[in-house]
């Protein structure tokens, strides 16, 4: 039987660019006068790294949050990742390898969101950001 | 009478001076041109100095300086007496000379500042036309210089342009019924005559009381009241006074707010504005802020909806195939086939039993774990799916209300800036400061209106007093045989004081239509606007009135060029009444008036010294081109003061 983990890690040279999520007053941590914890940069970077299909295994770990602080919500969007990538539900059974898909995808994603913060003009992140919804939102099957 | 010379020496920046006013045309006019600290006004001052022992229109600068000149201080020895002469020799209508000269001697000390006074000299010395010549001194002297120009009016003969400008500006009814008074001499009546009367009135009633106690008790009474009338009547002067200084303030305050913003209320509409503003940008920002929060909450799931939606079919597919949820555990099955014995009986499994549980084994896809974890998950997956379908419309709603707070904030700032651009260029604190000193003083205004209307009311009830205390004095005093004479006497009194006041106000009131008349007609002879006004009149109290040709008083809204003309009409027609054909001098006569108006006042002054001695004192800025052009050919003379390098000694040229 897989060990199951008590908490989601990040690659220890992302803290960095986490730390870098603070120049976006959408995505600032709550210590630097922000609204964010570490679980939501987390997912947010997770779901950039999912959104462009691309992941990286960690180099080196680094505990983030603890898995009890993950709420129904958030499991349901961790564990639909990992059956969207492996196309299979068996992979729920097996706690550490879901835990590893979205880690990879997140250090993927928080790479490319600092990209993106930085290249484009200082408060046009926001802008950019709702547009790209709304285009997914649009071509959403929602019955 | 002219003033043909002045001389003067030591007298400032004047060491040894002489100036002839020679008349050379039909105009009397002469004029001095000087820049400002030359000592163009001191020769203004010097005529004072001379006939009145006075300097009223002295610098700042000068008043720290002695009058004996510095250069002759500079040359005397230590304890060295130097003199300073002023003379002024003028010429009377019939062809008679009268010198004014004042000489003041002072010893300079060399450690000392200031020279030390010595003494002060006044003489009078007049020539008949056969040549008899004759000395005058102290009062004798005074006196020939109150027959020139008398001290109480000698502000309506030699003064600073200033006054033309002001003077139909602040207080006018309390400065014209002061010219009246002053120019009618009635002073003499009122100071001497009424005052001594009221002793003697006083002083023999005191007698008649001592003759019985009934009449002393009603004299009491009578001159209780009698002196309440002077007080009421020093009362009623005063809330004059304040009405005619405020109303003065009021129109110089309005005159100076003309087109200008109410800054007060501007500013508090600005904080208005401003703290509107504050409101409004906290709402957006809390709008922004749940926007921002919506975007980073559905943002995860929109970009994870691929995932969810996966989620939720392969679910949903469990479901329908009887996969979940689990009716089987999986685990258990794997327990028997490993320790072939029942886990739940604990019956060893034999071959068909094992073979049983190995098939059922087979058609168990889905571990019980996986089962959970897919039950455990299928609703937050769908509420999930629920709050991504409301995406659309919140972020419409948010949006939308964004958009409301930012044109509120535009248009907050547009108004905003609308009044930054109203207030620019005013000095704000000076605005208020007007605002508020109208404010004052249209308060000041009406509480005197209020207390002179009072006033009045009371004065004509102490008046009714008094009538009633001297019929019952009359009476009380006609009982005493003794008192037959000191009756008689207090009769004739009662009955003199009442010839003067009569007296006083006819000659006051005959005055002020005389004054009226010519002031009328030397306004209208030389005012180059002739279809704009049409009448002047000077009312029972003393207010000046100029009709405009529409029908209404336009003194207030005139220009500064005009109400000096008409300040001047008014000082010649006093001059006509006075009696008195002194010269006039202005100090800086258009100093106050534009460009434009200047030459209007020049062509005034030419007119005006064809009827009198004229002397003027000009800036070079204010003897423009256009002055220049039109008064030189008509003044007499012309001197430039020109100023020596070592800045003590003024030099006159004759240009």
């Amino acid at each position: 039987m897989s060990r199951v983990p008590d908490r989601i890690n990040i690659d220890k040279k992302d803290r960095e660019l986490y730390n870098k999520l603070d120049h976006e007053e959408m995505l600032r941590h709550k210590d630097k006068g922000g609204r964010r914890t570490r679980k939501e940069q987390f997912l947010i970077a997770m779901a950039i790294g999912f959104r462009n299909k691309i992941r990286r295994p960690l180099e080196s770990k680094e505990g983030w949050f603890l898995i009890k602080d993950l709420k129904l919500e958030d499991e349901a969007l961790i564990d639909s990742i990992a059956v969207y990538s492996t196309h299979s539900v068996d992979v729920l059974s097996n706690r550490e390898e879901v835990f590893k898909i979205v880690e990879e995808y997140a250090h993927a994603g928080i790479r490319l969101l600092v990209d993106k913060i930085f290249s484009i003009s200082h408060g046009s992140f926001e802008k950019q950001f709702e547009n790209e919804l709304n285009n997914m939102y649009s071509e959403m099957r929602l019955s | 009478m002219r003033i043909e010379r002045i001389a003067l020496k030591n007298y400032r920046q004047f060491k040894n001076t002489e100036v002839l006013f020679n008349k050379k045309l039909e105009s009397d006019l002469h004029i001095f041109i000087g820049k400002n600290g030359t000592g163009k006004t001191n020769i203004l001052n010097a005529i004072n100095w001379c006939l009145y022992r006075d300097e009223p229109h002295l610098s700042k600068d000068s008043h720290q300086l002695p009058i004996l000149n510095l250069k002759c201080i500079e040359d005397a020895k230590d304890g060295e007496d130097k003199e300073v002469i002023v003379e002024i020799h003028t010429k009377t209508g019939e062809n008679k000379y009268i010198m004014f000269k004042r000489r003041a001697v002072y010893r300079v000390y060399k450690g000392e500042e200031q020279p030390i006074h010595q003494y002060t000299k006044f003489e009078v010395i007049a020539n008949d036309e056969k040549g008899n010549t004759e000395i005058f001194e102290d009062e004798e002297a005074n006196s020939y210089v109150e027959r020139f120009v008398p001290k109480a009016i000698r502000e309506f003969f030699f003064f600073d342009g200033e006054r033309l400008d002001t003077y139909f500006r602040e207080t006018t009814a309390q400065n014209i019924r002061h010219a009246i008074f002053v120019i009618s001499q009635v002073e003499l009546l009122d100071s001497r005559v009424e005052k001594r009367l009221n002793k003697i009135l006083r002083e023999l009633r005191k007698e008649a009381g001592k003759i019985s106690p009934e009449i002393e008790e009603t004299r009491k009474r009578l001159e209780e009241e009698e002196d309440k009338l002077k007080i009421i009547k020093e009362r009623i002067e005063g809330y004059k006074k304040q009405i005619a200084i405020s109303k003065t303030i009021i129109g110089e305050c309005n005159r100076k707010l003309r087109g200008v913003p109410d800054v007060s209320d501007l500013e508090d509409e600005r904080l208005r504005l401003k703290t509107r503003k504050k409101h409004t940008k906290k709402l957006l920002d809390e709008k922004v802020k749940v926007k921002q929060n919506l975007l980073f909450e559905y943002g995860i799931n929109i970009i994870m909806w691929p995932a969810i939606e996966m989620s939720i079919e392969k679910i949903s597919e469990k479901r329908k195939n009887k996969e979940i949820p689990p009716t089987i555990n999986k685990s258990l099955l794997d327990s028997i086939l490993k320790n072939k014995v029942c886990s739940i009986c604990g019956t060893p499994l034999d071959n068909k039993t094992e073979k049983n549980v190995t098939n059922l084994l087979k058609e168990i896809k889905l571990s019980s774990s996986v089962a959970q974890q897919l039950l455990s998950i299928e609703n937050p997956l769908y509420l999930l799916k629920e709050k991504i379908k409301q995406f659309e419309e919140k972020i419409k709603g948010l949006t939308h209300e964004i958009i409301n707070y930012e044109n509120e904030l535009e248009d907050l700032e547009k108004k905003m800036g609308k009044i930054d651009k109203s207030l620019s260029g005013y000095n704000s604190e000076k605005i208020k400061g007007l605002h508020s000193d109208l404010k004052k003083f249209q308060d000041v205004h009406d509480d005197s209106l209020e207390l002179l209307g009072r006033s009045k009311n009371k004065k004509n009830e102490i008046k009714e007093n008094i009538k009633i205390h001297k019929k019952i004095y009359d009476e009380e005093i006609k009982k005493e045989e003794k008192a037959r004479i000191l009756r008689k006497e207090i009769d004739f009194c009662g009955k003199s004081l009442n010839v003067v006041e009569k007296t006083k106000e006819d000659i006051m009131n005959e005055n002020r239509e005389i004054i009226e008349a010519e002031t009328k007609k030397l306004f209208f002879k030389l005012i180059w606007k002739k279809e704009t006004f049409q009448d002047i009149n000077i009312n029972d109290n003393y207010d000046i009135n100029l009709i405009h040709s529409m029908g209404y008083d336009c003194l207030g809204s005139i220009g500064a060029a005009e109400r000096e003309l008409l300040a001047l009409s008014f000082t010649l027609a006093l001059h006509t009444i006075s009696g008195f054909d002194s010269p006039i001098l202005i100090d800086t006569p258009v100093a106050r008036v534009s460009d434009e108006h200047r030459v209007n006042l020049g062509n005034v002054f030419s007119e005006v010294s064809n009827i009198k001695q004229m002397i003027l004192l000009f800036t070079p800025a204010e003897y423009s081109e256009d002055i220049s052009k039109l008064l030189d050919i008509k003044s007499s003379n012309r001197f430039l003061c020109k100023l020596l390098p070592d800045e003590n000694e003024t030099k006159l040229e004759v240009i």
